[in-house]
């Protein structure tokens, strides 16, 4: 699904990703952890084609080099990421914009575009099956919203949206061990042998709720470790620094 | 459509081009163009003097000159006061012969080919399909008692009330291009809602048939009696094609004891192109005054049209417990520039006022707010609340915002509150993340920008509205 | 005004100019001449129609010299302070003990002539009949120890007069600068000050401005500031103002390097038929300047308060930060509050913004305080009190900040 070479990123000629190598196969599940500053939503940012980066190295997606496609082409091939702090639009209704995203995709794919009844529809299933109140959706996106219900709202997107690779950026952190079920509720259930999941996470706590193949640990910009979910619990009890 | 109702159609048009070309309308602006005007008209003497009246008094007046947009001298001898400045042999034959950018505008407004004939005034033979629906919903209105008819045709059948209110909200001496449209006037609508009438649907240009030949001179009169409501739309989706041409419409709405008229604009009137060349100076002079007390005046427009648009509808509270508002969506894009606002004169007790303002500037253009709240001395308790926000997309565009704020007493109070943004890196991103090109991006957050006024518009037209403000800045981000 | 004329005779008395000097007055002379006293026909005057209130007031003004004689003026106690003292606009004398030699110079204004020509008449008077008037300017890297208290001193001599007068303060680089402009009356008879104002901002330099003018007086003011800020440099200027029969200041700021910084804070209390006026421009035309303006009124009795604010930003000005806020406070049913906040933007990566607002006393607050035992009187003053507060709070000194509270505490307690 993806390959990541010697992936090098740098922002205002500060060196963050200093050759990245990682393989994700479909139905894989990836936790990349590491300490604050050791460039991982760097590395969430990179992936989803933010600007701002000078790269080098080649990200291959699906067979193909993403590193000239822009932004909206990525999530319309399949790439999500629910974001760390996930933006306020004022006066834009969240399901207006969930339909116009999902249309996108859709029309991108040559598919069909739902209607509004449609939408609603699969709306209801998605946020009843997660637990989420389906009332978020219809407030302006994001704004006046708490932090666990931003971070839910992500999770119900990508439910919508349906994507083979989703990359959640710390979408665990400030949240209560409530919505840190919901969220792993909507990762778990999506799982399957198509989809492909990476999880940037500070803490090893979602990781016992979602169960990792391969946990990475990041540092200074590299992978300097590779192991199971052991690797994390690992992690927890002696910390990042053991690991210098 | 049925062969005798082209048959019709026909008849009709042949008639009323063999009338021009028989008196042939003298180009230029005199008092035989007037009487000309009347004597075509068929106006009773009254409505002549009226407008002569007028025309002395223009002869005396100076163009304006304060305002922001700045536009070439107008040659007011160089226009056609009667006819449509393009006869019907110049217009488009056929949709072949019109501005292909023009049609995929149509196109993706979703306005269907009939319409889009009709829009950019292609000189069809067909009778448009609302003819019907117009006749239709006429029935329905005179049961209820509502006038609402061409104002050539109130000054024959309803004098009584065209010389009680005409002019009663914008005096024939009141500025110059108000003026210059008192003295010419061609046509416009008439409304009048009875004493405890609810007009029970929208009244609005886009179905009465002759909307489209009304012209540049456009004299809208509405008149809500006690206790009556009516929402009334004026939908100018009719970007024509044409030089810098004169728009100076007048529109008068009064509102006595509890009554209350929503009137509603979107305009997309031709902007230019690219380079500035061409396009509507939109000069339009409206104002409403809410004479009894618990009355209510609202306007809403969304500007996304003409070279220059310059307007302020204005609400006049004499009324005690009257209520104002204005909300506005001003579009700019290119060279195009908008000098627009309110006026709210506070003039009774408990009289309210709401102004919701919001500015979008791109390419070269210049969009400026200017608006004044007045709060007189005798308007005790009278409260104003403000907001303009501006949003401009680079730098060279510009965001101009005016208010004029007088409080003549000490229990009133007046609020005003003006912010500048442009559209946030990290919001596009956002969107694009989500699968959004950005041109959706940019149109998905300029609607939100622009909530609180088109939620203000009837569902029809707020559909509509929402795909012109996405249209009107296509290729502004780059 | 029947009686009043002036002509090209008055410009030859001035001593000692230059035909250089003698033509540029001559020309600004003109230019008054052609609109006379500003009207409310003319947009920056809108609000504030000087010649009519000048028409009321006066049956006759002159612009004849008066003595600058004066035998001794007491010097503030409230804290140490250096001090330059203006008598009838003129500079009579100086004094900078807390200071190192040579790093404060005064003198007398000089005659310059290099300004643009302006559409203020007021201004064109100004150009054409100014004398007397200081010249401030403090050397590179000095900080100045102690405030310098200018003691503005208008005499019984004068009388139907138009005094014009010319200042200037020029701080130059890593130096800082804080005066405090007092204003003390003792003519019984009415006159108009007229002042022009140059204030220069170098590198990395401060100037702290208080202007106060709170005794009563039968004064007419009008001063019109210029500034100029360096790059990284930091202008404040409080007003705290109330008492005169009419006072207009026009304030114009250009930040015409990054990173320099405007402050204008003003608390105006006016009463009876007072009226005041405080109009800015403020002109970012460099990246990442800042602006903030906060104007609050007092109006009681038939007051007329106005604020014009303008905040202009050029296409080049971009991460602008400009906020302007202008409140006022009715206390009485014929006071008056004219705003016209205005903004003019070219630049769209900008955080401007602006408020207006103006209404009586929240009747709930005072409510809420006369349910908590205080009298009515007592709880206005309070209110008044808390909407003055955050223009206080900008003054850091202890015993400055004691002396303008007690004289605002006298100006409400006349209420």
């Amino acid at each position: 699904m993806l390959k990541i070479k010697n992936l090098q990123a740098s922002v205002d000629k500060k060196s963050i990703l200093k050759g990245l190598n990682l393989t994700i196969k479909p139905g894989e599940l990836h936790a990349i952890m590491g300490p604050n500053g050791s460039g991982k939503s760097t590395l969430a940012n990179v992936l989803s084609g933010k600007n701002g980066y000078k790269i080098s190295g080649e990200i291959i997606f699906e067979g193909e080099n993403l590193n000239d496609i822009p932004i909206e082409k990525r999530a319309q091939k399949g790439i999500f990421l629910a974001f760390q702090y996930p933006l306020e639009i004022p006066g834009v209704n969240t399901n207006i914009f969930l339909k116009t995203s999902l249309n996108s995709i859709r029309k991108s794919k040559g598919k069909k575009e739902v209607d509004t009844l449609a939408f609603l529809k699969l709306v209801k299933e998605k946020s009843s099956e997660l637990g989420i109140d389906e009332k978020i959706l219809s407030r302006q996106l994001n704004v006046g919203f708490s932090g666990g219900e931003k971070k839910k709202n992500e999770i119900l997107q990508m439910k919508i949206l349906d994507p083979v690779f989703s990359i959640l950026d710390e979408t665990d952190s400030g949240l209560d061990i409530d919505a840190l079920k919901i969220i792993a509720k909507g990762v778990n259930s999506s799982r399957d042998s198509k989809k492909s999941f990476l999880v940037i996470t500070h803490y090893q706590r979602l990781l016992d709720y979602i169960k990792p193949d391969f946990v990475h640990v990041l540092s200074d910009g590299k992978i300097i470790k590779t192991g199971c979910g052991e690797l994390a619990e690992e992690l927890e009890k002696t910390g990042y620094s053991k690991l210098n | 459509m049925k062969s005798t109702e082209i048959e019709k159609a026909k008849e009709y048009k042949y008639g009323f081009t063999t009338d021009i070309e028989s008196i042939k309308a003298p180009k230029g602006l005199s008092k035989e163009v007037i009487q000309f005007i009347s004597k075509i008209k068929k106006e009773p003497k009254w409505m002549l003097d009226w407008r002569l009246k007028a025309f002395d008094r223009l002869k005396k007046m100076k163009e304006p000159n304060w305002q922001k947009p700045k536009y070439p001298k107008i040659n007011y001898q160089e226009l056609y006061y009667y006819s449509a400045p393009k006869s019907a042999q110049d217009k488009p034959k056929s949709l072949d012969e019109v501005d292909p950018k023009l049609l995929e505008t149509y196109a993706k407004l979703g306005i269907p080919l009939k319409e889009q004939e009709k829009l950019s005034g292609v000189a069809v033979d067909a009778v448009f399909d609302s003819v019907s629906v117009a006749t239709t919903f006429k029935d329905k209105l005179t049961e209820k008692g509502i006038i609402f008819c061409p104002i050539s045709e109130a000054i024959k059948k309803h004098p009584d009330l065209v010389k009680k209110y005409l002019g009663s909200v914008i005096p024939i001496t009141d500025h110059y291009f108000a003026t210059l449209n008192s003295a010419v006037f061609t046509d416009g609508s008439f409304v009048y809602i009875p004493e405890g009438v609810r007009c029970p649907m929208e009244l609005s240009t886009y179905f009465r048939i002759n909307a489209s030949e009304t012209g540049q001179f456009e004299r809208t009169l509405i008149i809500a009696d006690k206790g009556s409501y009516v929402s009334y739309l004026e939908g100018c989706t009719a970007p024509m094609r044409d030089e810098n041409q004169l728009h100076a419409a007048n529109v008068e709405l009064i509102a006595l004891d509890d009554a209350e008229i929503k009137y509603s604009t979107v305009q997309n009137w031709y902007p230019g192109d690219e380079n500035g060349k061409g396009g509507i100076y939109n000069f339009v002079t409206k104002r409403g005054a809410c004479r009894g007390k618990n009355s209510k005046i609202s306007w809403t427009q969304v500007e996304t049209g003409s070279a220059i648009t310059w307007k302020y509808p204005s609400c006049i509270l004499q009324g005690d417990n009257s209520v104002g508002e204005f909300y506005s969506i001003a579009i700019t894009n290119n060279h195009q520039k908008a000098d627009t606002g309110t006026k709210m004169i506070h003039l009774g007790k408990n009289t309210k006022s709401k102004i919701i303002s919001k500015g979008i500037s791109a390419g070269k253009a210049d969009n400026t707010y200017r608006g004044l709240v007045d709060i007189n001395k005798k308007a005790l308790n009278s409260r104003n609340y403000t907001q303009c926000d501006s949003l401009l997309m680079g730098n060279k565009c510009g965001a101009h915002t005016v208010p004029y704020i007088k409080n003549k007493n000490s229990s009133s109070v007046v609020e005003h509150e003006a912010t500048t943004s442009k559209i946030n890196e990290e919001q596009l991103y956002y969107c694009n993340q989500r699968g959004l090109n950005q041109e959706e991006a940019v149109s998905l957050i300029v609607n939100g920008f622009c909530k609180e006024v088109l939620q203000q518009l009837p569902m029809e037209f707020a559909v509509e509205a929402q795909k012109l403000v996405g249209i009107s800045l296509e290729g502004s981000v780059g | 005004m029947q009686n009043f004329e002036i002509n090209s005779n008055q410009i030859d008395k001035i001593d000692k100019i230059s035909t250089e000097e003698k033509s540029f007055r001559i020309k600004n002379l003109e230019l008054f001449k052609a609109v006379g006293f500003p009207h409310k026909r003319l947009e920056d005057w809108k609000f504030s129609d000087f010649r009519n209130i000048i028409d009321k007031n006066f049956e006759e003004l002159n612009t004849k010299k008066v003595s600058s004689v004066v035998n001794k003026i007491d010097l503030l106690k409230d804290f140490e302070h250096n001090y330059i003292l203006l008598v009838n606009g003129k500079l009579h004398s100086s004094n900078f003990d807390h200071e190192e030699k040579n790093k404060v110079k005064i003198n007398s204004f000089d005659k310059s002539i290099d300004y643009k020509i302006n559409k203020n008449p007021l201004v064109c008077l100004n150009h054409a009949l100014a004398e007397g008037g200081y010249s401030l300017e403090v050397e590179k890297n000095y900080k100045l120890k102690k405030v310098i208290v200018i003691y503005n001193l208008f005499t019984k001599d004068i009388k139907n007069n138009i005094l014009n007068n010319k200042n200037k303060i020029k701080v130059n680089e890593n130096s800082e600068l804080h005066i405090i402009e007092l204003t003390i009356n003792e003519s019984k008879s009415k006159f108009i000050n007229n002042v022009y104002e140059s204030i220069i901002l170098k590198k990395n330099s401060k100037v702290k401005n208080l202007v106060i003018q709170s005794n009563k007086s039968n004064g007419f003011f009008h001063k019109f500031s210029k500034s100029k800020l360096s790059f990284n440099s930091d202008y404040s200027n409080f007003i705290f103002s109330s008492g005169l029969k009419f006072n207009k200041i026009d304030i114009e700021c250009d930040l015409i390097e990054e990173n320099s910084k405007c402050n204008i804070l003003s608390a105006l209390c006016l009463n009876k038929e007072e009226h005041q006026e405080i109009k800015t421009l403020i002109n970012h035309l460099a990246p990442n300047c800042k602006s903030n303006q906060k104007i609050k009124n007092i109006l009681n009795g038939e007051s007329k308060g106005v604020y014009q604010g303008k905040i202009y930003v050029k296409d080049i000005a971009q991460k602008t930060d400009a906020y302007q806020l202008s409140k006022a406070l009715l206390l009485k049913e014929n006071a008056e509050f004219n705003s016209k906040p205005e903004l003019e933007i070219y630049a769209d990566d900008v955080k401007c913004s602006h408020g207006s607002s103006s209404g009586n006393i929240d009747q709930e607050s005072l409510h809420y305080l006369m349910t908590r035992g205080l009298t009515r009187e007592d709880s206005i003053k309070l209110l008044i009190k808390g909407f003055l507060n955050d223009i206080i709070e900008f003054i850091k000194n202890p015993s400055i900040k004691k002396f303008i509270e007690t004289k605002l505490e006298n100006q409400i307690n006349g209420y």
